[in-house]
């Protein structure tokens, strides 16, 4: 039984984390009908900018993680606005392909700057822990959580209340006519990309004070927004959060119960069964046709 | 233009063309005795194969539009029906060959009958999920596939069931299946099937609306993709002799596919071979070369292509033929937001 309660509160705190990289990449495509295959490296440049802030300067990661999100924020609109702007109306095979020769681009940028090896972001709360009985809740899986909600919940009123971002969700509905509403689609695209991008970095200094990273991370990071991202239901922000939490429940458990990798078999037949049943996700509806016969 | 009559003209294309194909084959074909390196005849055996991989995915991708992302799950199924074949059952290459193309054909089948419902994006991350999903069951039944340690092709001394054919005799194998892949692709593309496939590209709904029966064109391509991909996956495992699971359904391998088919003119007939030989010659160029840091160069040349030619080398090279121009935006400014 306490087996189970650690496994759960694993689970659902690791879930917050994943829900906050995984929301950029469902806004992304949500919005914009772009698979960035990059996302996963943002997240760790966003955990290697947090680690350098550390080692070389002493800058706890707790700040580092800002600096952070407001770097790849500014790289993320430059990217959007000078190269994705670029092939938006082109076939998809496009937009991945650009997106995957950034990521290689990154992630192999990142192995010539740091090397392969893995590392960990030291915090001061190291080894502290909350003791609910049985059940161990370290500080710093806690506080990881407790900003990746905080700041969900703040994008979720930045996209609701505020002009820019019921100009995003505005653009993501129907483009031409967000045009004729005067909204600067590129721009619009550029910060969209730029917000993606920023919360996946903050993301990444979180999960780099909780877990060893190295570039080589990348491509399970961009995965595991897919299935939240098709779990949720696409530029679904609630959504991102409870697939989020899902995947989060599923992994720990499946670590748990379950010998070896065989949880990535269950994660990816659900994903592919979901994707058939429901495409437009488990909550709400997509923002573009994804059925032939639908 | 009056038109050249000759025997070859029922066949399409301009004689010169054929002429040059002739020659090429028999270049190829007399190569391995006169011209290469038992190295350089590996090198090519792997163009070969990217060759045939690019095409697979050029059918599915190019032609019908539907971007796969897990077309490697046919190379990685074909590699393991051959070596599960070999080692458990001891059968002979020869029957586990066409076996893996059976077993590569009626997984697309499967697959593909509710998959193929999917559209764009979603199509894209289903093929994903898919090829990541049967990685992890390859991984997970060890009795049979041998897990993560992987699975050993008997393929010397007595053990064996078919005498290892070395580096010579994987390069024409390969060879073969290259042409006879080229062989079906531009077969394909000159009949009423691709023409379909295109129209499917274009748009489904009117293609539906003419009379086209859209699912059955689509499973068709897409069996196909998976029978080619499974013959190249089976020789593969032949030639690696011990598998293992990551390495045959390597998501790089997909993707590799779609840069290749992409870069040399996704839905042409010899784009993607172009793609196939330059990518495989570039990247090894590159490793020569740029020994620390080749991927990082081959990424950036990704990023390039796809917005400096983003229709692909070989109608590139027409419009800038025909136009006697090279306008090398002139495609970004199509598709510019």
């Amino acid at each position: 039984m306490t087996e189970f309660l650690q496994s759960t509160v694993y689970g659902l705190l690791d879930g917050g984390l994943l829900a906050l990289f995984a929301i950029g990449f469902s806004l992304v495509w949500g919005v914009m009908n772009i698979v960035n295959l990059a996302h996963g490296a943002f997240v760790v440049t966003g955990a290697y900018i947090a680690w350098k802030l550390n080692t070389a300067m002493g800058l706890d990661p707790y700040l580092g993680m800002f600096v952070a999100a407001v770097a790849m924020f500014a790289g993320g609109y430059i990217v959007q606005r000078l190269l994705i702007n670029q092939v938006v109306n082109a076939p998809i095979w496009m937009t991945l392909l650009l997106t995957f020769g950034l990521d290689l681009l990154i992630v192999n940028g990142l192995i010539l700057l740091f090397t392969a090896d893995f590392r960990v972001i030291q915090t001061g709360i190291g080894s502290k822990g909350l003791a609910l009985g049985d059940v161990r809740i370290p500080y710093e899986r806690l506080v990881g959580f407790g900003v990746a909600l905080a700041v969900t919940v703040l994008l979720v009123w930045f996209m609701n209340r505020t002009r820019t971002g019921l100009a995003i969700r505005t653009t993501g509905m129907d483009r031409a006519a967000a045009r004729l509403m005067g909204v600067s689609v590129r721009h619009v695209y550029a910060l969209t990309f730029g917000i993606a991008a920023g919360l996946a970095a903050m993301a990444g200094a979180i999960i780099g004070t909780i877990n060893t990273f190295s570039p080589a991370s990348a491509p399970q990071f961009t995965l595991q927004s897919f299935v939240i991202a098709v779990l949720g239901g696409l530029g679904n922000m609630w959504g991102a959060l409870a697939g989020g939490l899902t995947l989060g429940l599923v992994q720990a458990w499946g670590g748990q119960y379950l010998s070896g990798t065989l949880v990535n078999a269950i994660a990816f037949g659900v994903l592919v069964l979901v994707l058939i049943v429901r495409p437009a996700g488990l909550v709400g509806r997509p923002y573009y046709e994804a059925r032939a016969e639908a | 233009m009056a038109r050249r009559v000759g025997p070859l003209s029922r066949l399409g294309g301009s004689w010169w063309m054929w002429v040059g194909a002739l020659a090429a084959l028999i270049v190829l074909a007399l190569a391995p005795t006169y011209l290469l390196l038992e190295s350089e005849q590996r090198t090519l055996g792997s163009v070969f194969m990217f060759v045939v991989l690019a095409q697979g995915w050029n059918l599915i991708g190019g032609f019908a539009g539907y971007p796969s992302f897990g077309n490697v799950v046919f190379f990685g199924l074909g590699g393991y029906t051959t070596a599960i074949l070999m080692a458990k059952a001891r059968a002979g290459f020869w029957i586990t060959l066409p076996a893996a193309g059976l077993v590569g054909l009626l997984f697309a089948v499967l697959m593909g009958i509710p998959i193929l419902r999917l559209r764009g994006h979603y199509f894209a991350i289903a093929t994903l999920g898919v090829a990541e999903g049967m990685r992890e069951v390859v991984i997970n039944t060890g009795g049979l596939t041998g897990g993560n340690k992987g699975i050993t092709v008997p393929a010397v001394g007595a053990e064996a069931t078919t005498s290892y054919p070395g580096n010579t005799g994987f390069y024409y194998m390969f060879l073969v299946l290259a042409v006879v892949t080229m062989a079906v692709v531009w077969a394909v593309a000159r009949s009423r099937f691709g023409y379909s496939l295109r129209a499917i590209s274009q748009d489904e709904d009117a293609a539906a609306a003419a009379g086209i029966n859209t699912t059955r064109a689509k499973i068709a391509a897409f069996a196909l993709a998976g029978l080619l991909t499974a013959l190249a996956g089976a020789i593969f495992a032949f030639q690696q002799v011990t598998i293992y699971p990551d390495r045959l359904f390597a998501v790089d391998t997909t993707v590799l596919m779609v840069v290749m088919a992409v870069i040399g003119g996704a839905g042409t007939v010899v784009g993607p071979m172009i793609g196939a030989v330059a990518l495989q010659y570039l990247s090894e160029w590159l490793r020569d070369n740029f020994t620390d840091y080749h991927t990082f160069v081959f990424g950036g040349i990704i990023v390039l292509a796809v917005l400096l030619m983003p229709m692909g080398l070989v109608n590139f090279t027409r419009e800038a033929w025909q136009q006697r121009r090279i306008a090398l935006l002139d495609a970004t400014r199509r598709y510019r937001l």
